[in-house]
């Protein structure tokens, strides 16, 4: 069984994957308030959590503008997720930004910033109003993000692809180095079988982040930095195959395609580096979004994506090896036809 | 041929449903759970988690053609 | 590096191309008839990006036209006398720089034209003095990109079509940075924000050349 303890280490790490991956429950979250603004004076707001527990205990439930929290004045919880809270909401609140907080012993502090536009806006109140428990609730749980919500999962599906892409071809770019080193055709298969397999990943990078990309910013696709270099990558290696295809002499072909590969490589690998940093992105990391480490802050997140990564690569790796070996059968196959 | 591809098929397709019906499925009113369902957004995973599946499948079934045409090749020889 | 050479090798391309001045005629040809059939299709234009954008499109195809002969002309006798003559790094090097130049001028030629038929209304905003380094650099840029795919295509014996779908993908990070530089310096930004894309381009340029430089010899033997 020698040689076979990373396919195996791919196939346990991946299903520790979609394991743990699907099946821890993301925190709890307030998701909605059922108004938008509020002013002076007593209100009624239903809440709706996500994976909340209200009924357990009833939840103190505040409003919090620039510092300055305001005790609901009485909790009715309809359901787990489902509460109506009344304030008398003061005159004289600083921001126009109101968030609504909500705490029990089970789910710790939830909140939904910016929850309501603030009206008649004053400097009267002092201090930080009543007191609130801010307890953290203990337990194993992916973070509930506005807008991602339960799509947080994705990171470990959608992001592991362009990894395990970079990958591969980064094994063709050094396959094509030999080529021209040695000028042997057997680096050059071992390079055709990389792109091949690189694009499949590139095609499930692109795929899911697009199906990804219509649940969060809700487009297709988006001009995006990342995008834009997906789409150049996926262009650049067509292209590499289509050269290939247009000359008929093997050992030419192979020294023009490596000469192109690592030509494009190169210019592909600044540029992915260099411009999502010149200009705003949607992703996470780039121009004005919080950076992905901020994301993986929760160690919950990191400890599912860098075994994902991990599988996703090996996986990778398994399946380009697979397409060389037959690749290879083939070309062996083709020299005894000649004979 | 038809058979021996649906019970994988099943299978996967139950891996795909179980952690959807485990948190989805809560006491909330019907209104309530079409709100989370929205809000939650489970489908987009499930559909990027089956693209993945659909695209791997594809590349396998494209290297099984290759294989395929090998063996014709080797068989003919003989 | 053997600088006596390569300036050798410049002048000779400038002694061939001059001997041929249909050439010069069919560059300045190309882009003046493009110029003036963008200018049939939308008159005077006065947006900037749209200006913009329409510059560089039309300013790479020139190059793309301009490049394709730089490896055609020359039959496989001489390319083998090159070779007995001088290195193949020098004459890559040499022939990327003559392109290069070339590209210079015709990029602002083609600016020039560009103004006179569409409209220089974008201009009078414009930071002149970050905005026409920028052309300059772009043009260069293409050509310094496109000579060594012109070399691939032409190896690859196979012309016009190989190089565009071999050259899109490869000038398209370029011309997209090009597009957000020019764009920023027609909206009048100065250099602390244009600065950061115009070092990046001479950064793409500089690579461009380095990776000619390395990887010639392997495209010229046999």
């Amino acid at each position: 069984m020698k040689g076979w303890w990373w396919k195996g280490l791919s196939v346990v790490l991946l299903l520790y994957v979609v394991l743990v991956g699907l099946h821890t429950p993301l925190g709890p979250a307030l998701v909605y308030a059922s108004l938008d603004r509020i002013a002076p004076g007593p209100i009624t707001v239903g809440a709706t959590g996500y994976n909340t527990h209200f009924t357990k205990e009833t939840p103190q439930v505040w409003l919090e503008n620039d510092g300055y929290r305001v005790c609901a004045a009485a909790v009715d919880v309809h359901s787990d997720v489902l509460l109506q809270a009344t304030f008398n909401v003061p005159p004289g609140l600083r921001s126009n930004m109101t968030s609504l907080w909500a705490w029990d012993a089970t789910d710790g502090p939830v909140v939904l910033r910016d929850a309501f536009f603030t009206e008649e806006l004053g400097k009267d109140l002092q201090g930080a109003g009543c007191t609130v428990s801010t307890t953290e609730r203990s337990g194993f749980s992916f973070p509930n993000r506005t807008i991602l919500n339960e799509t947080i999962r994705n990171l470990f599906f959608h992001v592991p692809m362009w990894f395990t892409m970079m990958v591969l071809m980064t094994i063709a770019f050094v396959q094509s180095l030999l080529v021209l080193r040695k000028g042997n055709l057997a680096h050059d298969r071992m390079a055709l079988s990389a792109v091949d397999t690189s694009l499949l990943f590139a095609a499930l990078g692109l795929i899911t982040g697009s199906i990804w990309a219509r649940a969060t910013w809700g487009d297709w696709w988006t001009s995006d930095p990342k995008l834009n270099g997906a789409a150049v990558t996926v262009l650049i290696y067509a292209a590499y195959l289509i050269l290939r295809g247009s000359v008929p002499d093997p050992h030419k072909r192979a020294r023009l395609a490596a000469i192109y590969n690592i030509f494009a490589y190169v210019l592909m690998m600044v540029f992915l580096m260099v411009l999502p940093r010149l200009t705003d992105s949607l992703h996470p990391g780039n121009g004005g979004n919080p950076a992905f480490s901020q994301y993986d802050l929760d160690s919950s997140l990191r400890a599912v994506f860098y075994p994902a990564v991990t599988g996703w690569v090996l996986l990778g790796v398994w399946a380009y090896t697979l397409h060389l070996r037959t690749a290879r059968l083939i070309s062996i196959a083709d020299e005894a036809n000649d004979r | 041929m038809k058979l021996t591809i649906v019970k994988p098929l099943m299978a996967v397709m139950a891996l795909l449903a179980w952690p959807v019906s485990t948190f989805a499925a809560s006491e909330a009113p019907g209104w309530l759970q079409e709100r989370m369902f929205a809000s939650g957004k489970i489908n987009t995973v499930v559909m990027v988690v089956g693209a993945v599946l659909i695209g791997i499948a594809i590349w396998m079934f494209a290297l099984d053609r290759r294989i395929g045409k090998l063996e014709k090749n080797a068989k003919d020889k003989k | 590096m053997r600088t006596a050479e390569i300036a050798h090798l410049l002048r000779l391309e400038w002694q061939l191309d001059r001997r041929q001045k249909h050439v010069w005629g069919s560059m300045a040809l190309y882009v003046v008839s493009t110029i003036y059939v963008c200018y049939h299709g939308v008159r005077h234009l006065t947006e900037v990006p749209i200006w913009n954008a329409l510059f560089w499109i039309i300013l790479l195809f020139a190059a793309f036209n301009a490049l394709v002969r730089s490896f055609q002309r020359e039959n496989q006798g001489r390319q083998l006398y090159l070779y007995t003559l001088a290195s193949p790094r020098s004459v890559v090097l040499a022939r990327t720089l003559y392109n290069g130049l070339i590209m210079a001028v015709l990029s602002l030629l083609s600016l020039g034209a560009y103004a006179l038929f569409i409209g220089g209304a974008p201009l009078e905003a414009a930071r002149l003095d970050i905005f026409l380094p920028v052309v300059v650099i772009g043009g260069t840029g293409f050509a310094l990109v496109l000579t060594l795919i012109a070399a691939l295509a032409a190896r690859a014996g196979n012309g016009i079509g190989l190089m565009a779908i071999l050259g899109f993908p490869i000038v398209l990070p370029m011309l997209l940075s090009l597009m957000k530089a020019s764009k920023l310096a027609l909206d009048g930004m100065g250099w602390n924000v244009t600065g950061q894309y115009v070092l990046w381009l001479v950064l793409i340029d500089l690579i461009t050349v380095a990776l000619a430089w390395l990887l010639f010899p392997y495209l010229w033997r046999d």
